[in-house]
C-alpha cells in the first residue's frame, strides 16, 4: 500500500467514474462488533470488501474526531459499530456515545455530509449475518453517494444569501439612562471591593477605538470609574475569572445576560466554585458587531437576569439570590431560521457554504481563546501524538478543527457568540454551534442555568432515541 | 518539477544510514550515521566543533542534535568516509520514534548549522568541560577535537555531572579519554544519586566544580546544562574569579527550521540558530533572560 | 527606496480596469475582493471582481501569497527500504499583487529580510521572483490606521513595483521598477500621460492621512528604552487582557514565523510547513517542559519587542508598519501603540532611559 494516502483527491459528489469503488472505514468495537464481523468470516458469509476495520475496545472511546480523520484521509463513508445498549463490556459507553454520535450526525449532515456516507450500528458477537447485511447496505449506500467530495474552496461559486434576521432586540436605552447603570455599577463595584466581597472586579474599560471597550481588572475601591458600560462591553468576561481567581478568594465579574451561561457552566464543570465569584449582572442595551446590533441581542430582553448577585439598572442596585433552578434562559433565536434555511438545501450545497467559510480560518485559535468553555490546559490541537488535529491551515484540517471543537461544546456552549465576534474571517461559528444546541435540546432537553443539573453529553438514558442506528 | 538551481532547498535533508548505536543510558542513545548517497558524502565539508544538525524521522519529524563526534574534516584524499555522531535523549515524539529504529535504515539530516566554539582561541590555555547531563552531548565533539590533539592545548578537566549512576552519559568512553596525558576527568552525581559502589563525586555541578579548586588564570570554561545548571555555574565562576569572556556556553532552544527564518529561537534580536548556539557568558549578560 | 524614472500616467477607472484585463491573460492576479462580507486578497478570475478603492484594508494583508498559510517543503516515499525526496514544484507563472496597501507592501519587504538573508528559502524566493507588486496608496486612513506614526507613509513606494494614487476620480499611476515598467509597458488604450504636478500631489496626501491617524507616534530612541525594561513590572499589567490566540500575528503584514511537522505516515508523506505564532504557549516549549515564555505576559512583551525592538541596527525601521489590523481585530482589544507608550512612560518613570 504505497499509494500516497496524504495526496487523496476527492472527487465530486456524483461524479463517481467508472468502476469506482468506495472506500470505507469502520470503527468498530472489539467485544461485539468485531467479533461479530469475525463470525461472518467463520462463517463463510460474502459481503462487500471495501470496508477497512479499525478495531476500539468500545464505541465509548470513538471520539467523532476519528470520524472525521477518516474522512479527512480519504474515507468515502464510515460505519460505526458497537454493541447493543445494555450490553455494553463496560456497562456503559456505548450509551454515552450514542448520544455522541446522535449529535455528531446531526452536525456532519448540517454542514454538508449525505448521510449516505455515516452509518452506526448495534452489532453484537453473534450477529454475523447482520454484520454482513449492514455493511452490504453501506458500501451500497456510499457507492450511491459517490466519491466524498472534496475538501477545498469552492471556485467560482457565487455563495448563498442566508435569509435576514429578525429580531428587535431589547429596549433601545438613552446616553443618559447609560450613564445612570454606569454610574450604579462603579457604585456596585466600589461597594464590592471596599467590603471586601470581591479582591477584583472584571469590568470592562475604555477601549482605543470608538466604541470599543477593553477587559479591565479593578482592585482598588477608588479605581472603579474606569468601569463604563454601552454597546461596547463585547467581552465575556467569565473567561477571565479562572485565571483571577490565582491567590484569591473571589472574583467579581461584570456580566450580561450572555455572559450567565458560561459562569454556570464553568461551575458546572468544577472549574470554579459558586462561592468564588461574584456575578454583578447589569441591564445591557445589547451590543453592536460591526455597524449593526449583534445577532444574539436581537432575541434578548437585556435584562439581568435573577440569578446574578448583584443586579444594576437605571434604578440602582439590587441583591438577588432567586432559586437558580427555576433561572432557565428563554431565548427564542434570531439565528433558527438561517440554520432551517441551510437545511433545506441538498447537501451539496450546504457542503460548499462551509468549505468557503473553512477556507478562510487562519487556525488563529480566537474561537478557543474567547470562549469561556475552552478551558483544557492541553487542547487536542496541540495533542501531537497522535496529531489528531491536522496542523496545515487548509480546508481538512480546518474542517477538522472547527467541526470537533463545535462537537466538544455541544451541550456545555453558552451561545454567547464571542467565537463569531472574534473570528478574524467572520466564519458563521454561531450558527454551527446554535444549530448542535438546538439538536441537543430537541433530543435531551434543555439545561438552564443550574449548575447542579449535568449537561447532556455526560448523561445518558436507556431510552435514548437511536432511530438512526443500524 | 526540478528545482531551480540558483537556490536550493534548504529543508531537503540528506539522507543517512544508522550503521550502529550505543546506549549510554536507560533513555540516551548515541547513534553512528554515514551517507546513503555517496556522492553527497563526497561533497560534504565536515563541521566545527559546537554545530548541530536537523535530524529527520520520516513519519514523525525533525529534532536538534549537537554534532557529537571529533569533527570531521575533509581531507585531502577523501578516503575516510564521514561519519556524525549525535547523542539524544528520548522525550517527546520524533526522539521515541528514532530510538525505535534499528541499525540499516535511514534518516534525515540537515546541516551543520550555527556558530562552532573558537577552539583554535584556545590553544595554549588549561580547559575545563563541564557537562550536566545530556549537555555533555554538545561539549563532546570540542572535546575529543581537543584530546586528539592535546599538545595544542593546557591541562584539561573534563566534569561529568548527573543526577545518578544510571543517567550518566558516555561511561564507556571516558577511560579512553583518561588515557591522555594531561586529561582529568571528574564524574559526579547529584547528592541521592550514587550507588554503593560509586567511587566519583557527590554533589550538584557548581560545588564540586568550586571543590576542584582550579585555578582561573589563563583557563577557558565551556560548559553546558539545563539553564538552572548555568544559572548557579556561573554564580559559582564569578565568586571564584572568572572573567564572563573566559566562559563558553552553548545555548539549547527550541528548534525548527535551523536558518534562521522561523523565528522559534530567538532570544531578544538573536536567534540561536543562526547566530549561536556558542556563546560567551559576556555575551549571554546582554541578551535578554528569555531562555 | 529611490523612485525609478519609469513612465507615469493618468487612467480612468474604465482604463484601470482594462489593464487589469490584460495583465489577466499572461499572469495570476490576486486583487481584493468581498466574500461572505469579508474583504480579503483572492486571486481573480475577472477584472471586474477586484475591489480598487481610495481607501480601506482587506481583512489581513496578502502576505499568504509569498508565504503561503500551509504548504509542503518536501514529500518522502519510502519504497523498499529506501527513502525518496522530492522537492515541492517552483511557481512558473508571473504573478500580480493588486492593489496593495503601501503598509501591507512593506510588510512583505520585511517579510524577504527574513527569507532572502543568510540561508535563501527557495520556495519564497521562487515566488518573491515571480511576483509583481501593484500598490494602491490611501487618500484616508481607517480608524485603527498608525503607518505615519511608525516612520511609514500612505503614499509609500518601499515594495512597489507600480503605484496607484487616487486623484480625483481618476488614477495617477506610476511605475517605480523595472518589474512595474513591464506590467505597463507603453500605457494602454488611450491613457494620458501624467504631469509633473500630478507627481507632486502625494506629500499632500500623506499629510491628510496623517492627520487623521491619532495614535502613536512611537519614536525611535523608545526601543532601547523597551529593551533596557525587560523586567518592568508593567508588561504584566499591559497584557493582562491578553487571551492567547495569534489574531494579531496572522492579520500582520510582517509577521512570518511559522512551525514545521510532518504530515504523513510510515509510508510517504510531507514535511510542511504552518504559520505559527509566539503568542502561543507551546511556541517556545522544549520537549524537557522548559518553557522560556511560560507566562502570557512574557509572550505578549516578545510580541512588542520583536515588532519595535530588538533591531540589528537603530535605524532600521520598525517591523511593525502600523497597518492597525492586529489593533482593529484583537479579541481583548488590545492596542500595541498605546502599549508601547505606555509601557515606555512606566519605564522612564522608574529610570529606565536610553539616555540615562
Amino acid at each position: 500500500m504505497t499509494e500516497a494516502i496524504v495526496t487523496v483527491k476527492h472527487g465530486q459528489a456524483g461524479s463517481a467514474p467508472e468502476g469506482w469503488r468506495p472506500h470505507i472505514v469502520a470503527l468498530v468495537c472489539n467485544w461485539c462488533s468485531y467479533a461479530g464481523a469475525d463470525m461472518a468470516g467463520t462463517t463463510r458469509l460474502e459481503y462487500p470488501a471495501n470496508v477497512r476495520m479499525l478495531r476500539f475496545p468500545c464505541t465509548g472511546r470513538m471520539s467523532p474526531l476519528m470520524i472525521l480523520r477518516a474522512f479527512e484521509q480519504g474515507a468515502d463513508g464510515v460505519l460505526v459499530s458497537g454493541c447493543h445498549p445494555g450490553d455494553c463490556h463496560y456497562v456503559q459507553g456505548n450509551l454515552v456515545a450514542r448520544r455522541r454520535f446522535t449529535i455528531f450526525r446531526s452536525l456532519m449532515d448540517f454542514i454538508g455530509i449525505d448521510l449516505k456516507r455515516l452509518h452506526f450500528a448495534w452489532v453484537s458477537a453473534a450477529e454475523g449475518h447482520k454484520w454482513a447485511k449492514v455493511v452490504g447496505e453501506v458500501t451500497a449506500a456510499v457507492q450511491e453517494a459517490g466519491p466524498l467530495p472534496a475538501f477545498e474552496h469552492p471556485e467560482g461559486w457565487d455563495g448563498l444569501d442566508l435569509p435576514a434576521m429578525a429580531g428587535s432586540g431589547p429596549q433601545e436605552l438613552e446616553q443618559k439612562q447609560l450613564d445612570a447603570i454606569c454610574g450604579n455599577l462603579r457604585k456596585a463595584a466600589s461597594e464590592v471591593l471596599s467590603t471586601g466581597r470581591a479582591s477584583v472586579v472584571v469590568g470592562y474599560g475604555q477601549g482605543t477605538l470608538a466604541g470599543q471597550t477593553r477587559p479591565v481588572f479593578i482592585t482598588d475601591a477608588d479605581a472603579c470609574d474606569t468601569l463604563v458600560w454601552g454597546q461596547g462591553c463585547r467581552n465575556n468576561l467569565s473567561t477571565y475569572v479562572a485565571s483571577e481567581l490565582e491567590g484569591r478568594e473571589r472574583v467579581a465579574v461584570v456580566a450580561k445576560t450572555c455572559d450567565l451561561g458560561a459562569i454556570s457552566g464553568l461551575i458546572r464543570e468544577g472549574q470554579i466554585r459558586r462561592d468564588q465569584v461574584l456575578v454583578i449582572g447589569v441591564q445591557c442595551p445589547g451590543v453592536i458587531d460591526g455597524s449593526a446590533l449583534a445577532t444574539k441581542c436581537l432575541s434578548c430582553s437585556g435584562d439581568p437576569h435573577p440569578i446574578c448577585d448583584l443586579v444594576v439598572t437605571v434604578d440602582g442596585v439590587q441583591e438577588s439570590c432567586e432559586d437558580p433552578s427555576r433561572a432557565a434562559l428563554d431565548t427564542p433565536d434570531a439565528r433558527d431560521e438561517q440554520i432551517a434555511y441551510l437545511e433545506s438545501l441538498p447537501h451539496g450545497e450546504r457542503w460548499k457554504y462551509w468549505q468557503r467559510q473553512f477556507a478562510r480560518c487562519l487556525r488563529c485559535y480566537a474561537c478557543r481563546a474567547a470562549c469561556p468553555m475552552c478551558y483544557c490546559s492541553s487542547c487536542i490541537a496541540e495533542k501531537h501524538r497522535p496529531q489528531w488535529v491536522p496542523t496545515s491551515i487548509d480546508n481538512p484540517g480546518n474542517s477538522t478543527w472547527n467541526i470537533i471543537r463545535a462537537v466538544h461544546l455541544a451541550g456545555r456552549c453558552s451561545g454567547c457568540d464571542e467565537c463569531a465576534r472574534v473570528c478574524p474571517a467572520d466564519i458563521r461559528l454561531d450558527l454551527i454551534n446554535r444549530k448542535l444546541a438546538l439538536e441537543v435540546e430537541k433530543q435531551y432537553g434543555k439545561v438552564g442555568l443550574d449548575p447542579e443539573e449535568k449537561s447532556a453529553l455526560v448523561d445518558f438514558r436507556m431510552e435514548d432515541s437511536e432511530e438512526f442506528i443500524l | 518539477m526540478p528545482l531551480a538551481d540558483a537556490v536550493p532547498n534548504p529543508y531537503h535533508p540528506s539522507l543517512m544510514r544508522i550503521q550502529d548505536y550505543t546506549d549510554e543510558t536507560a533513555d540516551v542513545r548515541t547513534l553512528k550515521l554515514q551517507f546513503v548517497d555517496d556522492a553527497e558524502a563526497g561533497e560534504f565539508t565536515g563541521w566545527e566543533p559546537g554545530q548541530f544538525g536537523q535530524f529527520t524521522v520520516f513519519g514523525a519529524g525533525e529534532s536538534v542534535f549537537a554534532l557529537a563526534n571529533a569533527p570531521w574534516r575533509p581531507n585531502g584524499d577523501r578516503d575516510l568516509a564521514p561519519t556524525i555522531e549525535c547523542t539524544f535523549r528520548m522525550v517527546g515524539k520524533v526522539t521515541s520514534a528514532l530510538r525505535a529504529m534499528s541499525k540499516g535504515q535511514v534518516i534525515g539530516f540537515r546541516g551543520p548549522y550555527g556558530n562552532h566554539f573558537p577552539v583554535d582561541d584556545w590553544k595554549g590555555r588549561h580547559l575545563v568541560f563541564i557537562g550536566g547531563g545530556i549537555g555533555m552531548a554538545a561539549l563532546r565533539s570540542a572535546m575529543l577535537d581537543v584530546i586528539n590533539r592535546k599538545s595544542e592545548f593546557g591541562d584539561i578537566v573534563i566534569l561529568n555531572g548527573a543526577r545518578s549512576v544510571a543517567d550518566m552519559v558516555y561511561s564507556d568512553e571516558m577511560p579512553s579519554w583518561e588515557q591522555v596525558d594531561g586529561v582529568e576527568v571528574v564524574r559526579t552525581v547529584d547528592p541521592g544519586g550514587e550507588t554503593e559502589d560509586w567511587d566519583g563525586q557527590v554533589g550538584l555541578l557548581p560545588n564540586v566544580f568550586e571543590g576542584l579548586g582550579l585555578d582561573p588564570e589563563n583557563r577557558i570554561v565551556i560548559a553546558c546544562g539545563p539553564p538552572i545548571m548555568l544559572h548557579y555555574l556561573f554564580l559559582s565562576l564569578g565568586k571564584v574569579g572568572y572573567s564572563p569572556e573566559q566562559v563558553v556556553t552553548t545555548l539549547e532552544n527550541k528548534m525548527k527550521c535551523g536558518i534562521g527564518h522561523c523565528g522559534r529561537c530567538y532570544v531578544g534580536p538573536f536567534s540561536v540558530c543562526r547566530d549561536g548556539p556558542v556563546v560567551t557568558w559576556a555575551e549571554l549578560n546582554q541578551l535578554p533572560e528569555d531562555y | 527606496m529611490k523612485s525609478v524614472k519609469g513612465s507615469s500616467w493618468k487612467l480612468t477607472e474604465a482604463q484601470l480596469r482594462e489593464w487589469l484585463r490584460g495583465l489577466l491573460e499572461e499572469n495570476h492576479v490576486v486583487a481584493p475582493v468581498e466574500e461572505d462580507g469579508v474583504v480579503l486578497f483572492r486571486r481573480i478570475a475577472s477584472a471586474d471582481d477586484a475591489i480598487v478603492e481610495a481607501s480601506g484594508k482587506t481583512r489581513w494583508s496578502p502576505k499568504e501569497f509569498l508565504f503561503p498559510r500551509t504548504e509542503a517543503l518536501y514529500r518522502y516515499t519510502f519504497a523498499g527500504g529506501a527513502v525518496q525526496i522530492e522537492d515541492p514544484p517552483v511557481p512558473e507563472k508571473h504573478q500580480v499583487l493588486f492593489a496593495v496597501r503601501s503598509c501591507d507592501a512593506s510588510g512583505l519587504v520585511r517579510l524577504d529580510e527574513i527569507f532572502l538573508s543568510g540561508t535563501k528559502d527557495l520556495l519564497y524566493a521562487a515566488r518573491r521572483e515571480n511576483t509583481s507588486v501593484v500598490t494602491a496608496a490611501c487618500a484616508a486612513a481607517d480608524p485603527e490606521c498608525f503607518c505615519t506614526a511608525v516612520g511609514y507613509s500612505p503614499v509609500g513606494e518601499e515594495g512597489s513595483d507600480v503605484q496607484l494614487v487616487p486623484l480625483d476620480g481618476v488614477w495617477l499611476l506610476r511605475a517605480l521598477t523595472d518589474k512595474g515598467q513591464a506590467l505597463v509597458g507603453d500605457g494602454g488604450e488611450g491613457w494620458k500621460k501624467a504631469t509633473a504636478a500630478d507627481g507632486k500631489t502625494l506629500p499632500a496626501i500623506e499629510k491628510k492621512v496623517a492627520g487623521q491617524i491619532d495614535r502613536g507616534p512611537v519614536n525611535q530612541e523608545w526601543s532601547q528604552v523597551l529593551e533596557d525594561g525587560f523586567e518592568h513590572g508593567a508588561w504584566d499589567r499591559l497584557a493582562q487582557h491578553c487571551l492567547g490566540c495569534s489574531v494579531c500575528a496572522y492579520v500582520c503584514p510582517s509577521c512570518s514565523c511559522f512551525d514545521m511537522n510532518h504530515q504523513g505516515n510510515a509510508w510517504c508523506g510531507e514535511q510542511c510547513r504552518s504559520w505559527d505564532a509566539c503568542t502561543f504557549p507551546l511556541f517556545t516549549h522544549h520537549a524537557s517542559g522548559h518553557n522560556p515564555r511560560a507566562t502570557k505576559q512574557q509572550r505578549y512583551r516578545q510580541r512588542v519587542l520583536h515588532k519595535f525592538a530588538f533591531r540589528e541596527e537603530g535605524d532600521q525601521p520598525f517591523r511593525c508598519v502600523g497597518c492597525g489590523r492586529c489593533v482593529a481585530q484583537c479579541p481583548a482589544g488590545l492596542d500595541i501603540v498605546n502599549t508601547v507608550a505606555a509601557a515606555v512612560e512606566a519605564m522612564r518613570e522608574e529610570g529606565v532611559d536610553a539616555a540615562g
